[in-house]
C-alpha cells in the first residue's frame, strides 16, 4: 500500500519562485525513506505538504489515498510529526505538554510514554523551557510517537542533539519501526544517520527530485573518479560519457561522479578518453552528497549544456534541469 | 557478537554486515550451529534499520553461510573441512586484494613482497 504519493507537486511561497516545481514520488507503507538537499532545497515544505499545513499550488498529495486537506482529521491521526523548530510552549511542564497531546489522540497509548519516558529519563515535572535542546527533541519525538502512528514524518530530527542523544533517538525510531511496520520519511543533514536508518534515498535540488534509489545501491552503483592534476580533460568530454552524471573541477585536479561501479569507471575512463591514472572509489553517502550537490551548480556555461542536453541512455532517476534553470 | 558497522567506509551496512559474520565464522569465534541474533535485537543494538540486516541474513542464506529454520533462530551452517579452509582462504584472499593493488602502485618487486610479508610472519610470531 502506498503511504504517501507526491504526484507532480508545485509549491512557491512568493508568486512565480518555486520551492518544488513538479516533484513526484511515491513511499511505500514500511518503507524508510531519508530526505536530503541542501538547505532551503523544499524537504521541509514536502514534509509540510504531506500534513496538510500546506496545499499544493499544482499537482497532488495523497496520504494512505486521502487528501490531507480534506481529510485533515483522518490523516493527521495516523501521522506523527516532529517540525525541524518544534516550538512547544515554554511555561507548560513535560507531563503538561504530554497531556495536551494525549487528549488529541484517541490511539494514545500511556505505556510506550511511560517506557519512552523513562528511557529518555525526562523530568516529568520540569517546564519545557528549562529543558536542554536534547530533552525538548526528545519531549517533541514522544509526543509524535505515542498514538503509534502509520507514518512518522522528522524533520531534522537530530538537530543540535550531541551524538549520543542523537544515537538514542535513532534507537527509538527503529524500535517503533519494529514493533509497528511504522513508514519513516526523514529529513537529514547527519548523512551517516541516513546510512543506518533510510533503506532508500530521495534528493532534492533546486525544486526538482533529483535522485531517488536504494541506498545499498547509491554505494555499489556509482563511483567517484578524481583525475590528478596535469592530466588534460575538457570536462565536456568526460559529461559525453553515458555514465558520468557530474563534473567538478577542484583545485586542478578534476572529480567526475559515474553511475557504475569503481572497477568499471576505471575501465570506462582508460577506454574512451586514455586516461589511466585516475583513482576511481566508491563513496560514503557524505561525499556522494557534496560531490552531487557540488557539481550541480557548474562552474562554466558549457558544463551546464552538456548536463542539460544530457545522453540518451542515462538513468531515469536522474532529472537534470531545464536549460536555463541555472542561476 | 562483534560487528561495528562503520558508515564512513563506502561500503553499504548490509555488506559490512555479511562480511564480518563470514569471517567470525571464518576465524571460528561463529561455530556452526551457533544462532546468530534476531534481526530486531540486531537493528536495535547497532541501531540500523531492521531491513537492512534481513537483506544481510537472506544474502548469508543464498551463500550457504547460515541456515533458516521455521519459527526458530537462524544458525551458522556446518560445512566440510575441506571447505571451510577454503572459506578460510577466501576471506584472506579478498583481504590480500587491496595490498595487491597497493604493491603494483608502488611498483615493488613480487620477490621483495613476498620477503616483507615473510619477515612480518615472523614478527608476529615473536610477539605470540
Amino acid at each position: 500500500m502506498t503511504a504517501i504519493a507526491f504526484d507532480n507537486v508545485y509549491r512557491a511561497y512568493q508568486p512565480g519562485e518555486y520551492v518544488l516545481q513538479g516533484v513526484s514520488f511515491r513511499v511505500t507503507e514500511g518503507e524508510v525513506v531519508g530526505l536530503l538537499g541542501k538547505n532551503g532545497a523544499g524537504k521541509t515544505t514536502l514534509l509540510r505538504l504531506a500534513l496538510g499545513l500546506l496545499e499544493p499550488q499544482k499537482g497532488s498529495v495523497r496520504v494512505f489515498g486521502q487528501n490531507p486537506r480534506r481529510d485533515a482529521a483522518t490523516v493527521k491521526q495516523r501521522i506523527g510529526y516532529v517540525a525541524e523548530d518544534q516550538d512547544l510552549p515554554p511555561f507548560l511542564t513535560v507531563n503538561q505538554v504530554i497531556e495536551l497531546h494525549r487528549c488529541l489522540y484517541p490511539a494514545w497509548d500511556d505505556r510506550l510514554v511511560q517506557s519512552l519516558g523513562a528511557r529518555f529519563r525526562l523530568p516529568a515535572s520540569a517546564r519545557v523551557g528549562q529543558l536542554s535542546k536534547g530533552q525538548a527533541r526528545q519531549v517533541a519525538l514522544l509526543c509524535a510517537v505515542a498514538h503509534r502512528p502509520d507514518l512518522l514524518l522528522l524533520d531534522e530530527p537530530a538537530g543540535g542533539l550531541d551524538p549520543a542523544a542523537r544515537r538514542e533517538f535513532l534507537e527509538a525510531s527503529i524500535e517503533l519501526l519494529n514493533e509497528n511496520g511504522t513508514t519513516i520519511i526523514f529529513s537529514s543533514h547527519h548523512l551517516t544517520d541516513v546510512e543506518r536508518m533510510a533503506r532508500r534515498v530521495v534528493m532534492i535540488q533546486s525544486g526538482y527530485l533529483y535522485l531517488d534509489t536504494e541506498a545499498d545501491e547509491l554505494q555499489e552503483g556509482y563511483s567517484l573518479a578524481v583525475i590528478p592534476a596535469g592530466v588534460v580533460v575538457d570536462p565536456d568530454r568526460l559529461l559525453e560519457l553515458h555514465d558520468c552524471l557530474g563534473v567538478r573541477p577542484r583545485r586542478g585536479s578534476v572529480h567526475a561522479i559515474f553511475r557504475c561501479p569503481p572497477a568499471n569507471c576505471q575501465s570506462l575512463l582508460v577506454r574512451k578518453l586514455g586516461i589511466t591514472n585516475a583513482r576511481c572509489v566508491s563513496l560514503a553517502l557524505e561525499e556522494m552528497f557534496v560531490e552531487l550537490v557540488g557539481s550541480i551548480e557548474p562552474l562554466d556555461q558549457s558544463i551546464t549544456s552538456a548536463r542539460v542536453q544530457g545522453s540518451p541512455g542515462e538513468s531515469s532517476n536522474w532529472k537534470r534541469e531545464p536549460a536555463g534553470g541555472w542561476s | 557478537m562483534l560487528i561495528v558497522i562503520d558508515p564512513h567506509s563506502g561500503v553499504p551496512v548490509y555488506r559490512q554486515l555479511m562480511d564480518q559474520i563470514k569471517f567470525h565464522i571464518a576465524s571460528g569465534l561463529l561455530k556452526p550451529g551457533d544462532e546468530l541474533p534476531s534481526t530486531r535485537t540486531l537493528s536495535a543494538d547497532l541501531g540500523i534499520n531492521p531491513m537492512t540486516i534481513s537483506k544481510a541474513y537472506s544474502y548469508l542464506e543464498r551463500d550457504d553461510v547460515i541456515d533458516r529454520r521455521p519459527g526458530l533462530p537462524l544458525v551458522v551452517k556446518a560445512v566440510p573441512d575441506e571447505q571451510f579452509k577454503d572459506r578460510k582462504l577466501d576471506q584472506l584472499k579478498e583481504s590480500l586484494a587491496p595490498t595487491v593493488r597497493i604493491v603494483r602502485q608502488l611498483d615493488i618487486d613480487d620477490e621483495e613482497v613476498i620477503a616483507i610479508l615473510r619477515a612480518m610472519l615472523c614478527e608476529g610470531e615473536d610477539e605470540a
